[in-house]
């Protein structure tokens, strides 16, 4: 039930390249305007700080959904713990930065680091597990590390750590930027390789891929580290980027989730899908946010735009880019009958 | 030197004994066909050999060298290469895709790039007869194309050994002829073959040695025409009394009803 | 050594509770095949309810647990039916989606109905315990205990001793043939999961007595459960209460263990699920696959 592309699909191909160009520009260079000019021009939107925040966590978003599609979508095991990567990366940077004074780009080198080490102590074990188990497992660790944390003094327990404060919206929109293209470029680069291919069967049928040839665990856990690595790398960016981390902010289940549900409504298992996903729900979930009482409506609506999802288009809506599908009643109807009871 | 050779493995589960001191040898060039009633142990064998199992006792060597217990993966790339009864194809990847599969990660010696790859896939296909479906996906498949495809992807790797498990079931007569074609074309590229079967007439029209298998144990081994006509193997399918009745005539029929098998 | 004892019968009655959280989800899980992660809030609403009758109506908390039972029944049939149904032959990973999806919809709701201050149900009794020696048994957590033991047999009672029970099992086995001998499946799903829901409404009823509630209060619950049925098992009920007793000792054991205080609970729980499922997959007394 989990679309794949080898290639771009053909309608998208045709404008891919002018469309990326573009919009490659517009996202390098406009930033770059700087605030009062744009208030000059009379663009009052660039001028926005608020612009800035939340292209930045969509870049964010967009490294995350990415990360967990390699372990999730081409691997074909959904992790719902890899916030524990996120924390552990502004942890790392917090730490130090914090409390030892390292200058942050230094911090920032290590912070995908942390990440992976752990990914690859934990991961040995519990990658042994699948489906249920394997899911409930990483969501038991995504918790306890975040419960971990909030118990250690040195780390600041539940008051949370602050960072020196740099004020810099353009800074951190450009670190995340370039950690979301490499993300992306990531998936893209896998998807061509002996290594995606193998990790595309494990997903398939794990013991046809053993039979073959394919070190399973060797490629589990490589994928896995990837994907906490590039997580790893946006919990570093955020930390120094927010100033502030504690558990609630960078070991919240709810962000893992998120994650999930964009890479599989973008399209789990494409390259362009965790982006789609990413942009379209992180820009449905600040409108929401932004609707006063917020915080709980945003919640129900989350809620309900999840069920949609999951029942209506669990292929995610990559699919309609590849030429096969339209979004039609039919479409629906056909997706229903083949999951209903 | 044998190619294989088995030495009294043995394995249980829980209270049953699904290998009990199973020993044979296969030979280069040989087709070595394995038979047994349902239950003798004959997929938990090739699980043994091809490492998805690991027994409770005895030694499995290939070429001398001990491979008992060793990871899938490294016995896959020492030359052997199976199907599984219950097909298990890649479902979103076309059949050419699914066959490069096997030349990508099964070789022995050197690793190729998916194009390299994707161009072996072309070759093999031919060979078993799916040329044509090249590009079509998984789902469009028959039930003998999904067989086809199996065994296409198994060889893609150019194993030594090919274990194919009970690859005729299902199949009409026709599309049994097919198969034992492709059979017969496979072991002049080079191929050594165990076959596991159930159907009799199989083992008499392609084997080259026959091991029969009754709860675990090996039951007689040989040339497949003695094999099939041996009391003890006749008793076992098809019950004593039918055993007792089939006391073969001074110059056995090579064809008698003991070959017929449902 | 009567420190030990003390610690020992918390543990078990803790367990109780335990069992009585996991028996709805256990049913749910290994028939139906769902990881329902929407379960804590199931919990938590049962224990809404029974704060409700007692704020309102003066209502005895052990009293207002068959209406907990029957409004969870309600809403999980009613759940399953509607929506759950529709994904439950997609890949797991979209039922684990969808359920918690249904947990934030239901923590919301919560949220918006009784807001986010804790709420208690201190019935007149609810100081009181039995005094054997140097140890206390609280009343309520003896009456959650007897409970929780009483949940445990009536759902064994109906799983083997019920038409509707050989239904159950039968589409747990093999849903398939279930159909082929008349079973409506979409009717039984939605059965067994509004049985497990009504035995999780009851599980809330029983912690509202001694635990302040809150609409997030669920969640924990949800992971731990999840923990019980790994240490204890699928496919039997004996499992269940095996792993909610053995989860409530460890649990009580480990906090007096030095260092560590109750913020650990959850990494507790993490700690049993994955030595389990490493060392011993089909746990305690659980049925092999």
């Amino acid at each position: 039930m989990i679309a794949r592309e080898e290639r771009v699909p053909r309608s998208l191909r045709r404008f891919a390249v002018p469309l990326g160009i573009i919009l490659l520009a517009i996202a390098i260079l406009v930033p770059l305007t700087s605030t009062d000019a744009a208030q000059q021009a009379g663009l009052p939107l660039l001028a926005d700080k608020l612009w800035f925040r939340i292209a930045t966590t969509v870049a964010m978003f967009v490294v995350m959904a990415s990360a967990w599609n390699i372990i999730g979508g081409l691997t074909g095991y959904a992790s719902f713990g890899n916030v524990a990567f996120f924390g552990l990366g502004a942890y790392t940077v917090g730490v130090l930065v914090s409390n030892r004074g390292w200058p942050f780009p230094l911090a920032l080198i290590v912070a995908p680091l942390t990440a992976t080490l752990f990914a690859l102590i934990v991961g040995i074990p519990l990658l042994r597990l699948r489906g249920h188990y394997f899911a409930v497992a990483t969501l038991g660790v995504g918790v306890a590390v975040g419960e971990v944390v909030n118990n250690l003094e040195p780390l600041g327990a539940s008051t949370g750590l602050f960072l020196p404060i740099v004020r810099s919206d353009l800074l951190f929109f450009y670190l995340m930027l370039g950690a979301a293209a490499l993300a992306v470029l990531s998936t893209w680069f896998i998807l061509r390789t002996r290594f995606g291919y193998g990790l595309l069967a494990i997903r398939e049928n794990e013991e046809a891929a053993t039979v073959i040839g394919v070190n399973t665990t060797l490629y589990k856990v490589a994928a896995f580290c990837i994907a906490a690595a590039l997580t790893g790398l946006a919990g570093g960016i955020f930390a120094q980027w927010n100033s502030f981390i504690n558990q609630e902010n960078v070991f919240a289940i709810s962000d893992n989730v998120q994650m999930i549900l964009m890479a599989v409504v973008g399209g789990a298992g494409t390259v362009l899908g965790p982006v789609a996903g990413a942009i379209a729900l992180e820009l449905i979930i600040q409108t929401l946010a932004g609707g006063g009482s917020a915080a709980v409506y945003a919640q129900i609506g989350l809620g309900v735009l999840l069920a949609v999802c999951v029942i209506f288009i669990p292929r995610g809506v990559i699919d309609f880019f590849g030429g096969q599908s339209r979004l039609s009643l039919r479409y629906l109807r056909q997706t229903l009958r083949e999951t209903s009871a | 030197m044998s190619l294989l050779a088995v030495r009294e493995v043995s394995k249980r589960f829980g209270g049953v004994n699904a290998l009990a001191g199973v020993t044979f040898t296969v030979e280069p060039g040989q087709v070595f066909g394995i038979i047994g009633p349902n239950g003798a142990g004959k997929t938990t064998l090739l699980n043994c050999i091809s490492g998805l199992t690991r027994p409770d006792a005895g030694d499995i060597r290939w070429e001398e060298a001990s491979i008992t217990g060793m990871k899938p993966y490294r016995i896959a790339r020492l030359g052997i290469g199976r199907t599984f009864q219950i097909v298990r194809p890649f479902p979103s990847m076309t059949v050419r895709e699914n066959t490069a599969m096997g030349a990508l990660f099964g070789r022995t010696n050197g690793r190729l790039q998916p194009a390299a790859a994707l161009a072996e896939a072309d070759e093999v296909l031919d060979l078993v007869g799916l040329g044509e479906k090249r590009h079509h996906t998984v789902l469009r498949l028959t039930v003998p194309d999904r067989k086809r495809l199996e065994v296409a992807r198994a060889l893609a790797m150019r194993p030594r050994l090919l274990l194919l498990d009970e690859v005729m079931a299902g199949l009409n007569h026709v599309e049994v002829e097919q198969a034992l074609e492709m059979v017969r074309r496979v072991r002049e590229g080079g191929v050594t073959i165990v076959l596991i079967e159930h159907v009799m007439s199989v083992i008499v029209g392609v084997c080259t040695h026959a091991l029969v298998l009754n709860f675990g144990r090996t039951l007689v081994e040989g040339p497949p025409a003695e094999v099939l006509n041996d009391p003890r193997v006749i008793e076992a399918y098809l019950g004593e009394r039918y055993a007792r009745r089939q006391q073969p005539p001074p110059h056995p029929a090579p064809k008698s009803e003991a070959n017929e098998e449902g | 050594m009567s420190q030990f004892i003390q610690q020992v019968i918390l543990g078990l009655l803790l367990g109780g509770v335990y069992v009585a959280v996991a028996l709805g989800f256990s049913l749910v899980w290994g028939i139906l095949n769902i990881v329902n992660l929407a379960h804590g809030a199931l919990v938590i609403v049962g224990a809404y309810i029974t704060w409700a009758l007692f704020t309102r109506w003066h209502i005895d908390p052990f009293l207002s647990l068959p209406v907990d039972a029957l409004a969870l029944f309600v809403i999980g049939y009613g759940l399953q039916r509607g929506v759950i149904n529709r994904i439950i032959r997609a890949p797991l990973l979209f039922t684990f989606l969808l359920t918690f999806g249904i947990n934030l919809i239901i923590v919301s709701l919560l949220l918006l109905i009784f807001t986010a201050d804790f709420r208690s149900v201190t019935p007149s009794y609810s100081g009181n315990g039995l005094h054997l020696g140097n140890v206390t048994i609280p009343y309520i957590r003896l009456g959650g205990l007897a409970v929780a033991l009483l949940l445990a047999g009536a759902l064994w009672a109906i799983l083997n001793r019920s038409r509707i029970g050989a239904a159950i099992l039968a589409v747990g086995a093999d849903r398939d043939a279930a159909q082929l001998v008349g079973v409506d499946l979409r009717h039984m799903y939605a059965l067994t999961f509004g049985i497990g829901a009504a035995f999780a409404g009851v599980a809330g009823g029983i912690i509202s007595t001694f635990q302040s509630i809150t609409p997030t209060a669920g969640n924990p619950y949800t992971l731990q459960a999840f923990a019980v049925v790994i240490l204890g098992g699928l496919g039997r009920v004996s499992a269940t209460v095996a792993g909610g007793l053995a989860f409530g000792l460890i649990e009580i054991l480990a906090q007096s263990a030095p260092g560590l205080e109750s913020g650990y609970a959850n990494a507790i729980a993490f700690v049993v699920l994955v030595i389990v499922l490493v060392v011993r997959p089909r746990g305690l007394l659980g049925r092999l696959a």
